[in-house]
């Protein structure tokens, strides 16, 4: 992913896309990122997805920075869930063809952390939501503004390159 | 949708193949030599790195990497090494090449900048070392005094003695090994297994249902079969891990051997027996072309695949990777075949050959790797076969080589300061055959020298007698023939030199004054024999001891096993089932 293109995204998120929903969606789209390793195609989908979409995109960052860095905790969890799922009998017949399509291996489906993150991001994704909508909320009343009118902003509101860059949109 | 994000896609795609036109080939090209750097310890260069991603190629020509042992030396450099990976086995991952071509491989080649790299140091070998510091120490600067009976003034330390030392450690090993073996045939386990099963064949025997008892029965017998297959199993094992244990100590006879030398050279005398002279001649040269090697095999064995065969492999950084059956199975890497050309020596003999299933998955692949390599000029040939198998539990590898018709134009034997050979336009002929077995390795080379001349400096032996009868020797020598033995493990290997060159030298010492040098030999045997004798001692008696107290427990636990499975398969017999009764 373009790195110029995540910081645009990053300080256009500051003051933009920032209704309760948006944001809850942000954290909840970067807790699913931040369980993933990044190096496969399932992570990169998903980070295209979260810049294709109308979310929060400040908030989903910081999110998959907290739990990339909780991540030797939480694949205490992901790892034996994804195993389970990956030598489950049940679900073999899908595995092995899966394992068998081009394409599908740069997924990183056969790692036990994938499949065991997606399923506890899906499992977490409606109290993740809930709570990153509330923390919305909260961050509108009462930091919003204060971001708005902080120096950092308004300098680089004031610096023509980033004013051309980011087209006014800061 | 965020529109303005989707559009500049595009040109993020033009930044990506400007980034793969520009800038992809020359970072690979420092990535790889950074590689070939820390994994060589001397610099590597490379002109030219070409790749295609539309036909997936790459290109490398002009290699060179130097030797960290010689600055102004190449390891080996190339000229070309081309190949075109398949396309679809790259959607899933794999590398797939199915031919490749490697050009103008040679060793040894000088090179006009130096290799060196800053702050790098050459691990010492062991090997080497040892043998170097045997052949300077080889003795014979005071054969002249040898009647004022050195020997009796000399006293040997057992401390000091490497029998000794060996002796002691065998001691500690034996004894641990005895007691993992030990362990290991808990009868215990066999015998609460059999009383589950008496059980199970008491509550079967309750049972009123016939088909349900006759199934019971046959499972019942069935494990128990299993059972007792399985303590045989152990104990066989058991008692062959036993022996294998005990076999370690003929390396003490060996250690005794090379006491005795270093006593005899302590004492400034030379040896008579043909193992050391060989070993003070050649030692030093067979050794440092042996490390040569076993760093070439360490370097292979670094890169070489791990042979783990199950299912769940732990190679991710995080999370573990699980594997599925595929329907056309590729490796990860796979060159199916490398043809290889490429030139040998100073009056290059140019030879070529092909290497065939280059993998990092062989298990995956199935085949080992194979390498045959030919080369002929006017009277020299060169036969190389080598195959590498890591598709089992172990890597084995088998490798051959000959080299016939190799002009020879000086080659010394020996150490300056005490002995030395100078032998000189002559054409040599070198066989070796090598194999490995996981850790195990052993093998066996030749040199046959033919038409030298062979110049003995003897300056270093003082007794006017023995130096001319050491010269006179090798006057009339036109040729000779030094080979080696390799065996031991690839982390401490063992080498056995013998060349008839020794015999010459060890009968001129005899001829010169073999007398009294044998007499103080036998004086320092009896030492050597006396310092060692209770360690030894001690030695066999503890291993007799261990072994016949592993062999009752055997037997004890072997009595019981069996006596209980065959009384329980006897009454499992169909004899002692109650048939049901039918009213007819």
């Amino acid at each position: 992913m373009n790195p110029l293109a995540i910081i645009r995204q990053f300080f256009q998120g500051l003051t933009a896309e920032t209704t309760p929903g948006q944001i809850g969606a942000g954290i909840t789209l970067g807790f699913l990122i931040g369980l993933m390793p990044k190096a496969t195609l399932t992570a990169q989908l998903l980070i295209v997805l979260m810049m294709a979409t109308r979310v929060n995109i400040p908030m989903a960052i910081l999110t998959v920075f907290a739990v990339s860095l909780v991540n030797p905790l939480l694949d205490k969890i992901t790892d034996p869930m994804g195993y389970a799922l990956l030598t489950s009998e049940a679900l073999r017949p899908l595995w092995t063809k899966l394992y068998n399509m081009p394409i599908a291996p740069w997924t990183g489906f056969n790692n036990t952390v994938v499949p065991g993150g997606l399923v506890l991001g899906a499992l977490l994704s409606a109290p993740v939501y809930f709570a990153g909508r509330r923390f919305g909320v909260f961050y509108n009343e009462k930091f919003r503004d204060r971001v708005m009118n902080s120096k950092f902003v308004k300098g680089l509101k004031a610096s023509w390159l980033l004013d051309w860059y980011f087209k006014g949109a800061v | 949708m965020r529109w303005s994000y989707l559009l500049p896609r595009l040109t993020l795609l033009l930044l990506l193949w400007a980034f793969f036109f520009f800038a992809f080939d020359p970072l690979l090209k420092w990535g790889m030599i950074k590689g070939i750097e820390k994994g060589t310890k001397a610099k590597a260069e490379i002109a030219v790195l070409k790749t295609s991603f539309l036909h997936p190629s790459l290109k490398i020509a002009g290699l060179a990497i130097g030797d960290s042992k010689e600055e102004y030396r190449n390891l080996l450099e190339f000229s070309e090494l081309s190949f075109s990976a398949e396309g679809a086995p790259l959607l899933e991952k794999k590398l797939v090449v199915d031919s490749a071509s490697l050009k103008g491989l040679r060793f040894g080649t000088p090179r006009k900048t130096s290799g060196k790299l800053p702050l790098v140091k050459e691990e010492p070998s062991e090997l080497v070392d040892a043998l170097v510091a045997e052949s300077k120490g080889f003795a014979l600067e005071r054969a002249a005094d040898v009647k004022t009976d050195v020997a009796a003034d000399y006293k040997v330390d057992p401390a000091e003695l490497e029998s000794v030392k060996l002796a002691k450690q065998l001691e500690e090993s034996y004894q641990k090994d005895y007691s993992d073996i030990s362990s290991r045939v808990n009868a215990k386990k066999y015998e609460a297994g059999l009383d589950a099963m008496k059980a199970r064949y008491e509550k079967a025997k309750g049972e009123k249902n016939f088909a349900r008892q006759a199934k019971d029965y046959a499972d019942i017998a069935k494990e128990v079969k299993k059972l007792t297959a399985d303590f045989k199993k152990d104990k066989d094992e058991a008692e062959a891990a036993l022996a294998k244990a005990k076999d370690a100590f003929k390396a003490v006879e060996e250690a005794r051997k090379k006491d005795m030398a270093a006593v005899m050279a302590k004492m400034k005398l030379p040896s008579l027996d043909t193992q050391s002279i060989a070993r003070m001649l050649a030692g030093p040269l067979i050794a440092e072309k042996t490390a040569q090697a076993m760093k070439w095999m360490g370097l292979a064995r670094k890169y070489m695949p791990a042979n783990t065969k199950g299912v769940l492999k732990n190679e991710a950084r995080r999370g573990r990777e699980v594997h599925f059956p595929k329907e056309n199975a590729y490796p990860t890497l796979l060159v199916r075949r490398l043809e290889l050309t490429g030139e040998l020596g100073e009056d290059p003999l140019e030879y070529s050959g092909t290497v065939e299933g280059l993998t990092t998955q062989p298990q995956v692949y199935g085949r080992p790797t194979t390498a045959v390599i030919k080369g002929a000029k006017g009277a020299r040939r060169l036969d190389f076969k080598t195959s590498v198998d890591a598709t089992g539990e172990e890597i084995k590898t088998a490798s051959e080589l000959s080299y016939a018709g190799m002009p020879v134009a000086q080659l010394q034997l020996g150490s300056p300061s005490s002995f030395m050979v100078e032998i000189t336009n002559g054409t040599g002929a070198f066989e070796a055959s090598l194999k490995t077995a996981g850790e195990e390795l052993s093998g066996k080379a030749a040199f046959r020298l033919a038409g030298a001349s062979f110049k003995p400096k003897a300056d270093n032996i003082k007794a006017a007698p023995l130096r001319s009868a050491v010269e006179s020797s090798f006057a009339g020598l036109s040729s000779a023939v030094i080979g080696a033995e390799i065996a031991g493990t690839i982390k401490s290997p063992k080498l056995a030199i013998n060349t008839d060159l020794a015999n010459a030298l060890s009968k001129a010492f005899s001829g010169a004054m073999g007398a009294e040098v044998k007499k103080a030999q036998e004086a320092a045997q009896k030492k050597v024999d006396e310092a060692l004798k209770p360690y030894r001692a001690k030695l066999d008696n503890m291993a007799a001891a261990k072994q016949a107290e592993l062999e009752g427990k055997l037997k004890d636990a072997e009595a019981k096993v069996t006596g209980a499975g065959e009384k329980l398969l006897k009454d499992l017999t169909p004899g002692k089932m109650k048939l049901p009764k039918f009213k007819l």
